[in-house]
């Protein structure tokens, strides 16, 4: 039995599922926190938190089956985030540390200095066996495909599930695809060699090399919220005519960003175009 | 017909302990971890008019007054100063509130209003939430800024619920929780406290204070304007820094440059929604021996 001092790691695992459940998230898994190895020093779940044992790691808040639906693309820039995913995580530290007398950490979402995060969440998704990366990019679930993920960092010693034996990238569709075309959907949709962010070969059924643009992608992911606002901001201090300048700041582009940004947190991702044509996860989003 | 309101198996004629009672119990169970209550008549001695409970809603009775933990105690641990100032405070306090206020007027029909906290004008709030919380006998003040420290968990975030219902308050603290005996020693053998040594205004810090024979704080001061800048390096205050360089900046290169850089790029993430880095200094609080208890686990 996995018991110290009267607690016992199984039912912990059992009470922080049932409430990360009930708080939204569709997915757990537990990685052992001195995994990773791949990760600078200095954004390894030891180096947050001392003695850390585990990465306990929830995933959720996906767009729904309705959101990918709508003709209104906009919809999905404007209801599609992980704060959810944030708020639980939060919530699971406390938990730990309340119930169990253990140390726990929520890790942060945004970055540290030099837009580096501080602890991969692809990475600990990866490592606690909730999927595996993608050519296009984000962590795919094998039963939900995308979805948004939040980390917690313990000294708790929970049994650690690990990362999954087979990659769930790429689907059974896309090796067809890449057999017949020599592409896959997320590479037909934004192929990097055609203006797009996405390239890559497959090899045995296997991703044998990734190509991805990340600066092409982030200007067309996130044309609001910070660097939105970075941009049009730089754009309207250059420009010299008065009248022109004051069109800029009272702009569309200008006002979204700052909604963007500000408390009404609207439009934080605005492309899901390699997402939409995956095929992993895609029976969750037919419905009646 | 009787005017009584039945709310989850009491009413509102209930005994003021037991609708107190409740409330508290609503206001734990919504996510704080300490509740107090203050009739309004004790904003009559010391505060102005104007930041009265009454002077923002008319037949006021009671304010309730909610702290929440910010950093976890592994927070506290982690060698990386930058995780405290992102994950310092989640605002559980501010919803806790709402709850509350939603739950006072839905099932005992009287007005329930969010306490407003932060400045309108000048940099004076509306309602002090650290005076409110001394009222409501959850904390007092202490040598570390000022900072509220309640007798368990040291450090909370507070906010408060102004409402016309009637309830029994709280008695104030009678104990001073600021200085504790380990900082009354500390300060008799080397003449300054924990929190004190860590930022000594006389060497570039905030923090200056004196403990009387009886143990208790006869001086205390601390420079505002230093641990403004030192707590709140980003967030508003960083922002309208960077924005006042960058419009006066002449050079076009460097104007954008200085739009990219990494300071003004956490300016903008700390006024942002996710409210990263909202506060960036907790050494005062790191030595303060109140909370060591709480924060000391497995």
């Amino acid at each position: 039995m996995s018991a110290s001092a009267g607690v016992d790691y199984g039912t912990c695992r059992q009470e922080l599922d049932k409430l990360a459940r009930k708080g939204g998230a569709v997915i757990t898994g537990v990685a052992d926190a001195t995994a990773f190895t791949a990760s600078p020093e200095g954004q390894r779940p030891t180096d947050l938190l001392p003695k850390a044992r585990v990465v306990y790691v929830v995933g959720g808040a996906q767009p729904r089956a309705g959101d990918w639906l709508s003709p209104v693309y906009q919809h999905m820039e404007t209801t599609s985030f992980g704060d959810r995913m944030h708020n639980l995580a939060q919530r699971l530290s406390r938990f730990i540390e309340d119930k169990y007398g253990y140390y726990a950490i929520c890790v942060p979402p945004g970055t540290d200095s030099g837009n580096q995060p501080f602890v991969s969440f692809a990475r600990a998704a990866e490592l606690a066996g909730c999927g595996t990366s993608s050519l296009a990019g984000p962590v795919l679930n094998p039963e939900y495909g995308f979805m948004y993920y939040s980390v917690v960092i313990s000294t708790l010693p929970l049994e650690i599930d690990g990362p999954l034996a087979e990659p769930v990238c790429p689907a059974p569709e896309c090796r067809e695809m890449w057999d017949d075309q020599g592409t896959t959907p997320c590479m037909a949709t934004c192929p990097i060699d055609d203006g797009g962010c996405l390239g890559g070969r497959l090899e045995n059924g296997r991703i044998a090399e990734r190509r991805y643009d990340v600066a092409r992608c982030s200007s067309r992911v996130e044309t609001s919220w910070v660097p939105g606002f970075q941009k049009v901001l730089d754009a309207t201090l250059k420009e010299k005519d008065k009248e022109q300048q004051k069109l800029m700041l009272y702009s569309s582009l200008f006002s979204r960003t700052l909604w963007s940004m500000t408390y009404a947190n609207v439009s934080q991702g605005q492309c899901f175009e390699c997402m939409r044509v995956c095929p992993v996860g895609g029976k969750h989003r037919l419905k009646k | 017909m009787s005017a009584s309101v039945e709310t989850h198996g009491f009413t509102e004629n209930a005994e003021p302990g037991q609708l107190a009672g409740r409330v508290k119990e609503f206001a734990l169970d919504a996510g704080a971890d300490v509740v107090g209550i203050a009739p309004v008549e004790r904003w009559d001695r010391d505060v102005p008019e104007g930041h009265r409970p009454v002077d923002v809603l008319p037949g006021a009775r009671s304010v309730i007054v909610v702290g929440a933990r910010g950093p976890t105690a592994g927070a506290w641990q982690s060698p990386n100063h930058r995780f405290m100032e992102v994950n310092g405070y989640d605002f559980r306090n501010d919803l806790v509130i709402h709850i509350l206020a939603d739950f006072i007027e839905a099932e005992l029909d009287h007005y329930a209003i969010q306490a407003p906290a932060l400045s309108v004008s000048g940099h004076n709030p509306v309602m002090s939430m650290m005076h409110a919380a001394v009222l409501a006998g959850l904390g007092t003040r202490s040598l570390a800024a000022n900072i509220i420290l309640n007798p368990r968990y040291g450090l909370l975030y507070y906010s408060a619920c102004v409402t016309t219902l009637e309830l029994p308050g709280d008695p104030m603290l009678e104990q001073n929780v600021c200085p504790h005996p380990m900082c009354v020693a500390t300060y008799r053998k080397i003449g300054k406290t924990p929190c004190i040594a860590a930022c000594p205004s006389d060497d570039g810090g905030c923090l200056d204070g004196e403990i009387d024979e009886q143990g208790e704080i006869s001086y205390s001061w601390y420079d505002r304007e230093r641990c403004t800048s030192r707590a709140m390096n980003f967030g508003i205050n960083s922002f309208q820094k960077a924005m006042a360089e960058i419009v006066a900046e002449d050079d076009p290169d460097t104007q954008t440059n200085m739009i990219n850089s990494d300071f003004f790029t956490r300016s903008c993430s700390a006024i942002s929604f996710f409210r990263e880095s909202v506060a960036q200094c907790f050494e005062c609080m790191r030595v303060c021996p109140i909370t060591r208890p709480e924060r000391k686990l497995k």
